[in-house]
């Protein structure tokens, strides 16, 4: 990997700097371009973090720091969660924008005009241990054989529950069948609602793609090739969050966007949710007294098996129209290098994907000072969780199906009573079908 | 002389337009650098959609709904800003707010005063004893309630441009006119149906004409608001076109949902010019 303090008179800066003359007697264009590649500005687009004070860290101290010893001014873009897709496609159709871009769930869409990761992968793999097996699944073509992303980061999605209402009603959150009879008691006895939302967005598209697996169910085959959405799992999955609805839960979980299930939770509307931790951190400061009853507990075991989902999975891709391709490159390693302080700057939220670049995760874990007990569940939350696309790749069409939002609306037209669980399956495995046949042309 | 218009048509019309049939009859992916013919596959499966169906019978329902209450409030509340009162000017001025506040910042303030949790507009609707203490409507929960909320902040939005229309064209009928129509014993109403509003429906015709377009074509409101949910209950064209061809990197499939705008455009375009030419005053 190149090194953007190298300043040195090279063959390659030689021949680059005589070609760079020689175009532009050509081409007022191409002196453009040239300028441009000559940018000693790494430009960031990334989302704007839940947990404020990882911003904080990146933005002044991690990315000014990287930058002075690298020779490079480093510039950050912060972007709502909601405008990150739209942004990027901007990018792309202007074939101009940042040098490094973050998106928060896998963009294999995008393959044909990122660089490859590959180099990015291998390096980190070999100083920072294996890449997790979530996010090598999330990113990684198998058909190309290329990486089109590299995750630095992961984030897991307890339950985050009020143990002294479910203590109350003497139960514990542990299956899904234990959250529909307790919220069904707590919502008796309390009038308090639960929260899981059924609504066009990030958060419900990572929930009920848990609730799904944990019945058995599955979008695709392994292959990334045939829908399988339609199955009595699928069915059995959406008749018991109808259930829930029905029994403990008002119709504000249509209306929610990515933070709402944090203020449902955090206001002590509501007596539990599914969601990263930054509910209950948020929680920690706004309403201390409310956060020494919440918990965290390990994503609901179904009938077939407990498993959760990524709630985000972070991940950079380089542009190919980028103006500092390898610098970027270099601050991704660099950056992953760095994950022991990213880790506690974001307040446990990003948990590394490669397996080494956090020391003794445990450890730290059981460390917090506010609430230890609840944090070292999530020691073991990778063996559970998985991500869009599973037990297959994440390709184009499921980036497809996952952004327009078909799982959520295959249970929404249930809850709604708009259809039977059965035919909403078979909608919905039509609406993936369509899609699927669209990209495997 | 036509040169300058003639160029801006073809460049900011023309050229995206063209380019959206294009797109619509390849196989555009939001990345790809090449695109392939594929004739009609598109809009086929665009209709083969029962989103798309839903998204085509609330985009009617939303246009249509919006914009007979546009055409009704913004008569009215030009018809009250013509007659002479204290604070007209400041009155005037507030009503125009929404026009020219940026749209996305007026619908998040909406988002949050409808809100799930925090809405200011059900407490008051409670501490005024209009609803219950144990009731508290969701205004983006509800399939009726959605789509009514989404229609009552695009009709916010669009009424002060109506009413500025509607205000131009009263002000510009003769004065005599009513006057005379008053000295005969014409009351109010009488007034209105049968010299007011035919004087006026070139003018209505013209407010109607660009309402329906801002009501088809807009998606911010529904974007911002529900994202077209509760089950799809609010989904329009525009919106579906975003969430297909941008979020879900469709392009084709995102373009292909967009034409279908226009045909209806293009005849809502025809009949209110023809009605606007028949009605013409002289």
């Amino acid at each position: 990997m190149a090194d953007s303090r190298t300043s040195h008179l090279t063959r390659r800066t030689f021949l680059k700097g005589t070609g760079v003359a020689t175009a532009a007697a050509v081409s007022p264009t191409v002196i453009v371009r040239a300028a441009r590649a000559k940018s000693d500005t790494l430009k960031i687009g990334q989302w704007t973090h839940f947990v404020p004070a990882f911003d904080e860290w990146f933005d002044k101290k991690y990315c000014p720091e990287w930058g002075a010893k690298n020779g490079v001014k480093v510039v950050v873009d912060h972007i709502s969660v909601n405008d990150l897709r739209a942004r990027a496609a901007a990018e792309v159709s202007a074939k101009k924008g940042h040098d490094l871009f973050g998106f928060l769930d896998p963009p294999p869409a995008y393959e044909n005009v990122v660089l490859p990761m590959n180099d990015v992968v291998t390096e980190c793999e070999k100083k920072y241990g294996k890449l997790a097996g979530l996010a090598q699944h999330a990113t990684f073509n198998p058909k190309t054989k290329k990486y089109f992303a590299v995750s630095d980061n992961w984030v897991p999605d307890p339950l985050h529950y009020r143990k002294d209402v479910w203590g109350e009603v003497g139960m514990k959150p542990d299956t899904w069948e234990h959250v529909r009879e307790g919220s069904r008691k707590i919502k008796e006895k309390t009038g308090m609602p639960a929260g899981f939302g059924i609504s066009q967005e990030l958060d419900t598209n990572m929930m009920l793609r848990a609730l799904l697996w944990s019945y058995g169910a599955q979008e695709q085959d392994e292959s990334s090739t045939k829908v399988m959405i339609n199955s009595k799992a699928t069915v059995e999955a959406i008749k018991l969050m109808t259930a829930i609805y029905k029994e403990s839960m008002t119709a504000e979980v249509f209306t929610w966007d990515p933070s709402s299930n944090n203020r449902f939770f955090v206001s002590g509307k509501g007596h539990v949710i599914q969601n990263a931790i930054s509910a209950i951190r948020t929680m920690e400061k706004q309403n201390p007294e409310a956060a020494k009853k919440a918990g965290l507990a390990l994503p609901a075991a179904g009938p077939a098996k407990r498993m959760a989902s990524e709630h985000l999975l972070h991940c950079y891709v380089v542009w190919q129209f980028a103006e500092n391709p390898e610098t970027a490159k270099k601050f991704v390693v660099d950056l992953i290098g760095s994950y022991n302080d990213a880790f506690l700057a974001s307040e446990f939220y990003n948990f590394p994907s490669f397996s080494k670049s956090v020391s003794d995760l445990k450890g730290k874990l059981a460390a917090d000072k506010v609430n230890p007990e609840e944090y070292a569940i999530l020691g073991d939350f990778e063996k559970y969780s998985a991500y869009p696309g599973y037990p297959g790749h994440t390709t184009a069409a499921m980036d497809e199906v996952f952004n327009t939002f078909v799982v959520p609306d295959m249970f929404a037209r249930v809850a709604k009573g708009e259809q039977s669980a059965e035919d909403s399956a078979k909608q919905a495995e039509a609406d993936m079908k369509r899609i699927f046949a669209k990209w495997n042309k | 002389m036509i040169l300058p218009a003639v160029l801006y048509v073809l460049a900011l019309v023309g050229f995206p337009f063209c380019l959206s049939i294009y797109l619509a009859l390849s196989d555009a992916k939001i990345a790809s650098s090449t695109y392939a013919f594929v004739g009609l596959d598109n809009i086929r499966s665009a209709l083969e959609s029962p989103t798309f169906v839903k998204a085509l019978g609330n985009t009617l329902i939303f246009t249509v709904v919006s914009q007979a209450l546009v055409l009704v409030l913004g008569k009215i509340l030009a018809t009250c800003l013509a007659k002479p009162f204290f604070g007209k000017s400041i009155f005037r001025f507030l009503i125009l707010l929404p026009w020219v506040a940026p749209i996305s910042l007026g619908t998040i303030g909406w988002k949050w005063m409808l809100d799930s949790l925090y809405s200011p507009v059900n407490w008051v609707l409670q501490a005024l004893h209009i609803i219950g203490k144990d009731t508290w409507p969701m205004w983006f929960g509800e399939r009726n309630l959605a789509m009514a909320s989404v229609i009552a902040v695009h009709v916010w939005r669009l009424l002060p441009f109506a009413t500025v229309i509607i205000l131009a064209g009263l002000t510009s009928i003769p004065r005599e006119v009513n006057e005379a129509a008053e000295v005969d014993g014409a009351g109010f109403w009488s007034r209105e149906l049968h010299i007011v509003l035919p004087l006026l429906r070139p003018i209505l015709t013209v407010a109607g004409l660009f309402g329906i377009i801002f009501a088809f074509t807009d998606m911010t409101v529904i974007y911002v608001l529900t994202r077209g949910g509760p089950a799809q209950a609010t989904q329009v064209l525009a919106s579906l076109a975003f969430f297909t061809g941008i979020l879900g990197g469709d392009l084709a499939g995102g373009a292909a949902i967009s034409l279908f705008l226009f045909p209806v455009l293009v005849v809502v375009a025809v009949v209110m010019l023809q009605i606007a030419r028949r009605t013409e005053v002289t």
